[in-house]
């Protein structure tokens, strides 16, 4: 009891031979309490931009600390906290905004310069948006992608004989890394006993079609077209790109066919042979384009659906 | 604008004026199955009913031999016996109308409709009359044909065969049918089982007859109706000949009586057909005396099978002790086997021929591997090898030792161009028959199947 008593008495004979002004600081010295965790998420500050003045973070050697001049004014700020190097960075997106003013200023710079013929310029394939996303790791949004995408297809169209090296490098940033439109076909070639080979595809199946000079003999995995295919329709469809550029009597046709039923297979058929006939006669695309039988259909059987019968097909509807 | 008649109707008038006279028997409704007896319906009632039974097997399988929407073909020559002269040695006339379409006169399709060589999937009903193609190995028949006749009375003994599967509509039947009408134009008696799936499937009757080699199945019913085929095909030539022998017979029958008679009273009673069958071949298979005018003279004579496929494996009867009876063991294959295996000569000269029929195979592996066999040797290739974990068939085997196969591949390209040109002279092709287009259809048509030609250019409908 009188311990406490005691103690009491001490602190106040000290506290009171302290002068008010120091002990006000001696308050404001105190360190306060804070949480092991903090409340908020710990960002890492920009990088520092660092100048060559060795002193920058010293006191201005003048002394004169109301000054006006805008210089001094900026060393003031360097030097009392810590300035981001992108003045974007208190926006919600900064990278992508340094991006974009990037290629907008060096759409500026170079929006004189010559560009190509409409059609002509090389065909790129941009990076996606989420993939911009990911690498950028910004919530940016799809029109602003959009416009930026519009900005590098300007820069893209500038003329490749005048094309800046750091507009090459800025483009090369966004294309890609896997470009599909550089891929060449391999031409097929006829081999030395006249026969060229090629693949056809539809729906689910594959056609390997030789094709060789003669007087229109067809044989599908060694048996005759009519032996083959029971139907007539599909008989004109394996032969179609012969039949269409009336070359019909001028080849022969060996096939060797998988996979799918009647119609894919005999489809199938007539995109290998119209490949293979334009190895012998490249002339022919073009009536060949016209007969149909260039471009490959992409279409597959839909997938069935959870809750439906078919792909589409919803069961019938009972009361109750 | 309604017609006064309804469809049903008309086709039913027209069944009765088709078919004057009905067959004895027969297992197939036949193209003279008479229109059925009507059915009486319910006074007043109008409504449609069930065809009644037979009605429309009848409609189906009913032999159509002519259009009168197509167009008459200016200049058709007709298919005559003086085209099937020697014209030089190895050749005949025919030869020289290859790739051509030819006519057949009235008096031979009568004989034709009356061996039932016609059939009713074939393109008959789209002309305005019969024509057949000559093609060559139509010319190489006729050749076949003459040497028959000639002083060494060669016999050939022939399959007409295709590869199973890719041989469908390539004309075999047509080739017998051909075969049928130069046999008939050169007046040889022309005997021909329409389909060897009638004797063999079990839909005719039949019964055992002893014999000192065994057990063999008589279909008397099945005789009697053959045997009124031959007699009315062959009617005029069969008129003319005499029973020259003492046969035993059930019934007492006039020394002198003419074999159309004779046979006719086998066609009649189904009891009788069987010895009248034996009877006549006894007659046919006894040598010309070539000496003296006055003598016995027999034609050469023509025996025939279609499908005879069915008729080289075991049958669907049953014996006793319901075992499966060979096709072999039955008596009127047997007796047709004979003939093809040369077994049974033919001493006047003639010519047995078989064809496979390809969109009613059955499975007779003996017979496949046999005809690629003799085709094989036939073109210097090597032979194949029979499996020998398969059991072979021995009477198959034995009938096929020594017959000569004839592969019919597709038409060539002169010939397709020729059947096109009929078409189109018909006005059932409306195309120009163009290179291009020959090639083409010659094409789709698997390299000039003519039945797939057929399809490609006349029956099919875009």
């Amino acid at each position: 009891m009188e311990s406490t008593i005691l103690r009491a008495g001490f602190r106040r004979a000290i506290t009171s031979s302290y002068s008010p002004a120091k002990r006000r600081v001696l308050i404001h010295h105190h360190p306060r309490r804070s949480y092991a965790t903090p409340a908020e998420p710990i960002r890492a500050a920009a990088p520092i931009n660092f100048t060559s003045d060795t002193n920058q973070f010293a006191r201005s050697s003048g002394g004169n600390n109301n000054s006006n001049s805008e210089q001094d004014y900026e060393r003031l700020l360097h030097r009392v906290r810590i300035v981001p190097a992108s003045p974007s960075y208190f926006t919600a997106t900064p990278r992508y905004t340094d991006d974009f003013l990037y290629l907008s200023s060096l759409y500026r710079k170079y929006q004189l310069l010559p560009r190509l013929a409409p059609g002509t310029e090389p065909r790129v394939a941009w990076k996606t948006l989420l993939e911009y996303r990911t690498e950028s790791g910004e919530p940016v949004r799809q029109k602003g992608y959009a416009i930026m995408l519009s900005l590098l297809k300007r820069l893209n169209k500038i003329h490749t004989a005048l094309l800046p090296v750091e507009v090459q490098r800025a483009l090369q940033r966004y294309k890609r890394r896997i470009q599909p439109y550089l891929n060449r076909a391999k031409p097929i070639e006829i081999d030395q006993l006249g026969r060229a080979r090629a693949v056809g595809r539809r729906k689910s199946s594959s056609a390997v079609v030789y094709i060789v000079e003669g007087d229109g003999e067809c044989l599908i995995n060694g048996r005759t077209l009519t032996e083959y295919f029971g139907r007539l329709h599909d008989r004109e469809s394996a032969v179609w790109a012969l039949k269409a550029t009336q070359r019909l009597d001028k080849y022969n046709v060996w096939s060797v066919v998988k996979g799918g039923g009647t119609t894919g297979q005999a489809e199938a058929i007539t995109l290998g042979v119209a490949k293979a006939l334009l190895a012998h006669e490249p002339d022919l695309k073009a009536s060949l384009r016209r007969a149909g039988v260039i471009t490959r259909d992409i279409r597959r059987v839909e997938r069935k659906k959870a809750g439906k019968l078919k792909a589409r097909k919803m069961p019938a509807w009972v009361k109750r | 604008m309604a017609s006064s008649i309804c469809l049903r109707c008309l086709r039913r008038s027209l069944q009765s004026i088709e078919s004057s006279h009905r067959a004895a028997f027969s297992t197939s409704a036949s193209f003279s199955a008479a229109a059925p007896p009507k059915k009486q319906g319910a006074p007043g009632g109008t409504g449609a009913r069930p065809p009644a039974a037979g009605e429309r097997k009848a409609l189906r399988k009913r032999i159509v031999l002519s259009n009168t929407n197509a167009l008459q073909v200016e200049g058709l020559e007709d298919f005559t016996g003086d085209k099937l002269v020697r014209h030089e040695p190895g050749t005949v006339t025919l030869d020289k109308f290859r790739g051509q379409v030819l006519g057949l006169d009235d008096e031979t399709v009568d004989a034709l409709r009356a061996l039932e060589s016609f059939k009713s999937t074939q393109a008959w009903s789209l002309f305005r009359r019969p024509a057949t193609l000559i093609r060559a190995e139509t010319a190489q028949l006729a050749n076949q044909l003459a040497n028959a006749e000639g002083d060494g009375k060669e016999v050939s003994r022939m399959v007409i065969y295709g590869s199973p599967g890719s041989s469908r509509g390539s004309g075999k039947s047509v080739m017998l049918l051909q075969a049928h009408a130069m046999a008939f134009l050169k007046d040889w008696l022309v005997v021909h089982f329409p389909e060897a799936q009638d004797l063999t499937n079990a839909h005719t009757a039949y019964q055992p007859v002893t014999t000192p080699t065994g057990t063999i199945y008589i279909q008397t019913h099945y005789t009697a109706k053959l045997l009124a085929n031959i007699a009315r095909a062959n009617q005029k030539l069969l008129s003319g000949l005499q029973l020259s022998q003492q046969h035993r017979l059930p019934i007492p029958v006039q020394a002198n009586i003419s074999l159309s008679r004779f046979v006719e009273l086998g066609a009649q009673d189904p009891d009788l057909a069987w010895p009248i069958w034996q009877a006549l071949w006894l007659e046919l298979t006894t040598p010309s005396q070539s000496e003296s005018k006055d003598g016995l003279q027999r034609p050469p004579v023509l025996v025939t099978m279609d499908g005879v496929d069915q008729a080289m494996r075991s049958s669907a009867y049953l014996d006793s002790e319901t075992n499966p009876i060979h096709a072999h063991d039955l008596a009127l294959p047997r007796h047709f086997m004979n003939l093809l295996s040369g077994q049974t000569k033919l001493p006047n000269g003639g010519m047995v021929l078989a064809a496979t029929c390809d969109s009613n195979r059955a499975a007779a592996s003996t017979m496949d591997h046999c005809l690629a066999r003799i085709s094989a040797i036939q073109n210097n290739a090597q032979p194949p090898h029979w499996d020998p974990f398969v059991a072979k068939d021995a009477k198959v085997e034995a009938a096929l030792k020594d017959v000569q196969a004839l592969k019919l591949p597709g038409l060539s390209k002169t010939e397709a161009r020729g059947v096109m040109e009929y078409y189109a002279r018909s006005g059932m092709f409306r195309h120009t028959v163009t290179e291009g287009m020959v090639s083409e259809k010659w094409t789709l048509a698997g390299s000039g199947i003519i039945g797939e030609l057929e399809r490609a250019t006349i029956r099919a409908r875009f």
